[in-house]
């Protein structure tokens, strides 16, 4: 029975149990919306870099590079995508 | 009878009248002429189940050309209206539906396609590989696409077409300024064949990424196959932004959300924003393939290795990324502050600079070399200069301040012209007449090749440079006349007469391959071109499985080095082939598209409802299918080997 | 079909490889999906019209139940997959099966949540907000119910053809896509909900 929880994959269920619980300050305490905005998007990003290796072992086959490569240029132009259009459509509007 | 009146057009003329006839006439014709000759087996099993990229490629093909005639007819009958001050050929609602429709077939419909022929069609024999990773897949895409194309096309004799541009921002797209249906052929039509370039785009990155053949590394790929790459890369990441759009003004017009709307906190301005998030993105998706041919092109013809290969890898790979950066320069006038105005002039102006690299590139590559004026070269060669003037009225555009003169005129509409038709237009006939032996197995007519590259030349002088006259003078492009006092009459006229010149142009072309089919010599060889790179080291025509035995490649040019410098290309014994086995699913799938599609553009719920079941059906049968695909046994691949004309 | 048996079942024929990586890039394009989606959410957000804010609309509990019950699903899939590697079939049949009830149970509650929403008066045409909440949440859930057809097919194609290395790659790929939705969700929760409430 032992050997169908493997240490890695329950310690990345711990893990990311302790980011939500983190996460959750944001509701249950009185935070200002910087510092509010700054944990949400700290925790929101390690937590999906967690599941990238721990869950879905991004880089355990030679395509690995490709697979990382494919994941970090979509977030990147994710982020200019969600950003960018804020930019425009609100911040400097 | 309200429920019949949906499907009438909305500004009926002879004109519509005489294309309903006509289309009824073609179709019955087909059957008629399927029927009789006992073609629909063959059709069946040849063409509408084929996985073969080849084949898939050729209907690309196929499906693109028609696409230029219908979108050119559009072209004629826009300058035919402009030519005159206030001409009365066409009312302003038939204006408005022929510019949008143009504009929707040239880009979605015309250019998509052909790009995506010459990828299926190269891509695969470039780097050595059997077929693309996901066949089946690959099938799938194009039906899509042509489906969509279909709803699409039927949209100016069912319904009414589009006609709020092919931009169709909001809220003129919206329900309260277009009532027909026109708006929703739009937003269903491109979806579904948005759906199948994403597809094709994902297909073609494993493709690349997986199976090229043994020794081949990323830097030894020939040009055109990472121009393909990269244009792949930027589809996956642009496309899925159209899906959401499109979805988000299908739900408006349909459901009466509010996203684009002018009340309830609806943004008509995020409509332009996510148009353009993929829109930009889409030019580059087009020219970089362009760009591959003319690098497969240029070399060839200068027989000389290309200039500066990294220099060319690193100036795509930069374009990726930067194309994804300046999507606001297309509505500088929105009202967004200086600021973000300023950051997209910056970004702009920097993407000619990697673009710059390559012209030097090309320019580098002639330098020297031995050049040869065959059809294919003469493109590129009048691309070079022609393409410059574009580049350059385009970093005009890209200085916001001065945007604001020349935004939304025929300035404008002469620049994005000016890129298109010398960079993607003649890129596309220059690899039409390049690689058209190695797939029909004879050569296009030269004389007349020639003939219609100096037609479409001038006549795209005539017709473009005017434009950029009268645009500094303010007339205002998508207005369906003018007046005489505007003084605008003459150099429309002139622009009217290079469409002209264009029309004959592209008729030259259907006469030379009429003309070639019948007189052409079919003992041309497998390279007539004395070619650089693995798509010409196999037969012509090109077998089913693309190599009897996988080349060995250790340069990007490795046919050349076989044929120069003694390197073994093809080594070992055969060995049996494992291919994929064809399928119908793909196009009964996208034919039930096709209905979902009609369904929803009229809002008739139950047989959407009911189609949508069927796609679902065709997916849960997918999963349980079990397909190994089949074996060429050995001796097999022999005797083709043979009768091709010696083993490969 | 060759198989190389020095790979885990579901990488073992050169097919298998590509539909994994395929797969990979898909999930890159799903990326820009739900960005284009939280796009269009956080710039209509402040968008309410006459029609309730996010404030007004969100409540902390079902938003804990969704997130706890998809975190573990996602933690179940991976052990699926861990026993899948291990051969041992009815360990990860058993994993399987919780994670789609797991699904199934996120899905009850989502649904409850817009029947709420439809309670207090925010529907799908109220406003530029609540068009975009429940669109982007609805694209969630339909990847979510799509995954629970897709998953109750692999299950019984292990049942009933074994753990070929066709299975192991679709049930492998089917975990890809389940550990994917869950990491949208955590940006749902985190901008959407959490944003919404602070």
């Amino acid at each position: 029975m032992k050997e169908l929880f493997p240490a890695k994959q329950v310690m990345g269920f711990v893990f990311s149990l302790v980011l939500t619980v983190v996460a959750l300050l944001v509701y249950f305490t009185d935070m200002s919306f910087t510092v509010g905005m700054t944990v949400l998007l700290v925790t929101a990003f390690v937590q999906a870099f967690l599941q990238l290796v721990v869950f879905m072992h991004a880089g355990e086959s030679k395509d690995g590079r490709s697979i990382y490569t494919t994941i970090f240029y979509g977030a990147i132009i994710a982020i200019v995508t969600v950003f960018g259009s804020l930019l425009i459509l609100i911040w400097d509007m | 009878m309200e429920f019949f009146q949906r499907f009438a057009i909305p500004h009926p003329s002879p004109a519509i009248y005489a294309s309903m006839v006509a289309i009824a006439l073609v179709s019955i014709g087909i059957v008629v002429g399927l029927t009789y000759f006992k073609k629909w087996g063959y059709l069946w099993r040849e063409w509408l189940t084929t996985v073969d990229h080849k084949k898939i490629g050729i209907m690309y093909l196929l499906s693109a050309i028609l696409m230029l005639f219908r979108g050119g007819a559009d072209a004629i009958m826009m300058r035919a209206q402009l030519a005159t001050p206030e001409a009365k050929l066409l009312d302003a609602q038939h204006y408005n539906e022929i510019f949008t429709t143009h504009g929707v077939v040239m880009i979605i419909f015309m250019a998509m396609p052909f790009i995506f022929a010459f990828m299926n069609l190269i891509v695969p024999l470039q780097i050595g590989a059997r077929d693309v990773a996901f066949p089946r897949l690959n099938a799938l895409s194009f039906w899509l696409f042509f489906f969509g194309a279909m709803l699409f096309n039927i949209s100016f004799v069912v319904g009414g077409s589009p006609d709020a541009g092919w931009t169709s921002y909001f809220p003129l797209a919206g329900n309260d300024f277009s009532t027909s249906v026109g708006t929703n052929y739009y937003m269903i039509a491109i979806q579904i064949s948005g759906i199948g370039s994403l597809m094709t785009g994902i297909n073609m990155i494993t493709t690349i990424l997986k199976m090229r053949a043994p020794g081949m590394k990323l830097m030894q790929m020939p040009m055109f196959t990472w121009s393909a790459f990269i244009a792949n890369v930027i589809i996956v990441f642009a496309f899925p932004v159209l899906t959401v759009a499109l979805i988000m003004g299908t739900t408006d017009r349909l459901f009466g959300t509010n996203f684009f709307t002018t009340g309830n906190g609806g943004m008509d301005m995020l409509w332009a924003n996510f148009f353009w998030v993929w829109g930009h993105p889409e030019v580059y998706i087009l020219i970089l393939p362009a760009f591959g041919l003319y690098s497969e092109i240029i070399s060839t013809f200068s027989s000389r290795n290309l200039y500066g290969y990294k220099s060319m890898v690193a100036s795509m790979v930069i374009i990726s990324l930067l194309s994804f950066l300046v999507w606001t320069h297309h509505f500088f006038t929105m009202g967004q502050g200086a600021l973000t105005n300023s950051i997209f002039s910056i970004t702009t102006m920097a993407i000619s600079v990697p673009t710059g690299v390559k012209i030097f590139n090309w320019l580098f590559t002639m330098w020297k070399g031995k050049i040869r004026f065959t059809v294919p070269m003469l493109y590129s060669i009048g691309f070079i200069p022609l393409f410059v003037i574009g580049g350059v009225t385009g970093v005009m555009l890209a200085m916001s301040a001065a945007d604001y003169q020349y935004h939304n005129t025929m300035f404008l509409v002469a620049h994005f012209h000016n890129a298109i038709i010398p960079g993607v237009v003649f890129a596309m006939l220059a690899g039409l007449t390049y690689y058209w032996p190695k797939f029909f197995g004879f050569m296009l007519n030269e004389k007349i090749g020639k003939s219609t590259f100096w037609l479409l030349s001038i006549g795209f002088v005539l017709a473009f440079f005017p434009m950029y006259i009268t645009g500094l003078d303010g007339q205002a492009r998508r207005m369906y006349t003018y007046s005489e006092a505007t003084g605008f009459g003459p150099l429309n006229m002139v622009s009217f007469f290079g469409a002209g010149l264009m029309a004959l142009g592209f008729v030259t072309i259907v006469w030379n391959i009429y003309y070639s089919f019948k007189n052409s010599p079919r003992d041309i060889g497998s390279d007539p071109w004395d070619a650089r790179s693995l798509e010409w080291a196999t037969h012509t025509p090109v077998p089913v499985y693309n190599f009897a035995r996988m080349p060995q490649v250790n340069s990007s040019e490795a046919f050349w080095d076989s044929k120069k410098k003694g390197h073994q290309l093809f080594k070992g014994e055969y060995q049996e082939i494992h291919m994929p086995n064809n399928s119908g699913v793909p196009f009964v799938m996208s034919a039930i598209f096709f209905v979902a599609g009609f369904s929803f553009v009229f809002a008739l719920w139950v047989p959407a409802v009911i189609a949508l079941i069927g796609i679902f059906i065709c997916m849960g049968l997918r999963s349980f299918e079990l397909d190994h695909g089949y074996h060429i046994h050995v001796e097999e691949i022999e005797e083709t080997e043979k009768k091709l004309g010696g083993a490969k | 079909m060759k198989i190389d048996h020095s790979q885990p079942l579901e990488y073992s024929t050169d097919q298998n490889q590509l539909n994994i990586l395929g797969f990979w890039i898909f999930l890159g394009a799903e990326i820009m999906l739900f960005a284009t989606l939280f796009t269009a959410y956080f710039t209509l957000a402040g968008r309410t019209g006459s029609g309730p804010t996010p404030a007004d609309m969100f409540e902390i509990t079902p938003v804990l139940i969704e997130t706890f019950v998809l975190l573990t699903s996602s933690f179940t899939i991976g052990l699926g997959i861990h026993a899948m590697r291990l051969g041992r079939k009815n360990a990860m049949l058993a994993f399987f099966g919780i994670t789609l009830l797991l699904g199934l149970g996120f899905l009850g509650v989502e649904i409850y949540e817009f029947m709420h929403y439809y309670h207090i008066g925010a529907t799908y045409q109220t406003s530029a907000f609540t068009s975009a909440l429940m669109t982007t949440l609805g694209t969630h859930g339909a990847h979510v119910t799509l995954g629970l057809f897709w998953g109750t097919f692999i299950i019984i194609q292990v049942i009933k053809r074994g753990l070929t290395p066709q299975n192991a790659n679709k049930a492998f790929i089917f975990s890809l896509y389940w550990h994917f939705l869950d990491v949208v969700w955590i940006f749902i929760f985190s901008f959407v909900y959490l944003k919404g409430m602070m």
